[in-house]
């Protein structure tokens, strides 16, 4: 059985024709430490944003405020037109961020005493209140879709973090997102068990998935993104398609970190 | 020959091991321990329910409610840092007196049992609930807070959150000091001999006040030992067992920002 995700989340958010997403000059301060100072970013329906950088810039902040995880203290983010953050961010807007937007953490955070299946079902019948059987029936097709139907019945220490990695992505799709974020999903990761994860996103991109990809894999960035951002203490120092970026970088900035990352 | 000679020996042994004492008094006092169990087993569940309600309301997420915190940390506050006996005593020799009560209330004699055992199971689940509430809150402080994100990411809110992924990972990190506490807190039912309920220590007591003699102690001792000694192997057991988890590498990494 498949399913098509995307194309449940592009139905599901048909109604709103202008940018899924759009931040407007985000500051984010932890007590001293100023992390963004200043983000402007657009994001349309169906686009991959890579977001690229050294780490401390702030670029994983970045997604913590786009969900809320971390509210912004300045500036605005639009979600589908309507205005999420400010100082009012109450449980409603939390609620209305959380059932559109998905994220997919570095470590995974699976449920350790849930297995696969439950990991995927749980939030289901949880949250968006759908029955058993028709949580089950998703979270076998999700899984089936991220190639681990084998391993629905196992318990998150017996797989592994590539595994673990997919299951998280599953879990997250199963929300029906309107947006996906992904934060550094791969640098947990084994360097033979990248691939995987990567395919799994490729995939999704390809089905018109919204996404916003905090990610050190420049080959992944060249080829899935239609956008990379380059991220340099806080603030956003180039952005433009990734050929652009990737290989002819203006900034001084983005030179030097490219040369760092591509060198080995 | 011994310092003591044989007859201090014998003394000796008399005192603590008198047989026919113990076989005279197997009865009354195994009907202490008796109710030195049930005692145990009824403020035990309650405790831990106590507790664990207690450790939920410490971490209520939000400003709107700080009270509510604060209230449950100034309650664990109180209750560990004063003695059960004196509790027992506050308890036993107050509530009679409350006569806005009813009077099932404040001489509660229910499923057949004398008021000192109500009074002893109110005063132990005050006192170990608030020790409870801090085994708990240790538990629930060991859970990664990526859990938490995960949850709430995908649109639980605090409750849900804790109810189906937080507290059944810390229920089971914190079974063994959970049982420590539970050991503990069966001995210390032995307070409530203070106010004349007759459970083992004041059974065994009464038996030495008529003769002198200790052995009817001693045996109510064994009965204890018989009851803790398994309980605490099988403490070592349970945390073993999480320590082979542990090292197996079962809850991975923790270092990312």
């Amino acid at each position: 059985m498949m399913v098509d995700v995307a194309a449940n989340a592009a139905t599901a958010g048909a109604q709103y024709a202008g940018p899924m997403l759009q931040l407007e000059g985000i500051h984010k301060r932890f007590g001293e430490l100023h992390v963004l100072r200043g983000i402007d970013m657009k994001v349309d329906r169906g686009d991959v944003i890579c977001v690229i950088g050294p780490s401390g810039s702030g670029k994983s902040t970045l997604l913590r405020c786009i969900n809320v995880l971390e509210p912004a203290d300045g500036g605005r983010i639009l979600l589908e037109g309507q205005e999420i953050s400010g100082g009012g961010a109450h449980e409603g807007d939390i609620d209305f961020v959380r059932r559109r937007v998905g994220i997919v953490f570095q470590q995974f955070n699976l449920f350790p005493h849930k297995n696969a299946l439950e990991n995927v079902s749980l939030a289901q019948q949880k949250v968006l209140e759908r029955k058993p059987g028709e949580a089950r029936a998703k979270a076998e097709a999700l899984l089936n879709r991220v190639g681990l139907a084998d391993k629905i019945d196992e318990y998150p220490e017996r797989l592994s973090g590539g595994q673990q990695q997919r299951v998280a992505i599953a879990r997250a799709l199963a929300m029906d997102p309107h947006v996906m974020l992904f934060d550094e999903v791969t640098s947990a990761l084994d360097p033979e068990l990248i691939k995987e994860v990567l395919d799994v996103m490729r995939e999704l991109a390809d089905e018109g998935m919204t996404m916003v990809v905090v990610t050190h894999e420049m080959a992944f960035a060249r080829e899935v993104c239609d956008h990379v951002v380059f991220m340099d203490e806080g603030v956003i120092v180039e952005e433009g398609p990734p050929a652009q970026i990737l290989d002819n970088p203006r900034e001084e900035r983005t030179k030097r970190f490219l040369g760092l990352v591509l060198e080995h | 020959m011994t310092i003591l000679g044989d007859s201090g020996i014998s003394i000796f042994f008399h005192q603590y091991f008198d047989f026919q004492i113990i076989s005279d008094n197997f009865t009354f006092v195994l009907k202490g321990f008796g109710e030195t169990v049930e005692l145990s087993i009824l403020a035990g569940a309650l405790s831990l329910i106590w507790g664990l309600v207690l450790a939920l309301l410490r971490q209520l997420p939000g400003r709107g409610l700080l009270p509510v915190r604060f209230l449950a940390i100034s309650y664990i506050d109180v209750f560990r840092g004063i003695p059960l006996l004196l509790v027992i005593f506050l308890i036993s020799g107050s509530i009679p007196f409350l006569t806005f009560l009813p009077q099932s209330v404040r001489i509660p004699e229910w499923l057949g049992k004398p008021d000192p055992f109500w009074y002893g199971v109110f005063a132990i689940t005050l006192t170990y609930g608030a020790y409870m509430a801090e085994v708990y809150r240790a538990g629930i402080e060991a859970v990664p807070g990526g859990q938490m994100e995960a949850a709430r990411s995908l649109g639980m809110n605090h409750a849900q959150a804790m109810r189906y992924v937080i507290v059944p990972q810390a229920v089971r990190k914190v079974i063994p000091p959970l049982l420590n506490d539970f050991i503990a807190l069966m001995k210390d039912t032995s307070l409530v001999s203070s106010i004349a309920l007759i459970e083992v220590v004041n059974a065994g007591q009464t038996v030495q006040a008529e003769t002198f003699n200790s052995s009817a102690l001693t045996l109510g001792a064994v009965m204890f030992l018989v009851v803790t000694i398994p309980l605490a192997r099988l403490v070592d057991r349970l945390i073993a067992g999480q320590q082979a988890r542990f090292q197996r590498g079962a809850p991975r990494m923790e270092s990312a920002l």
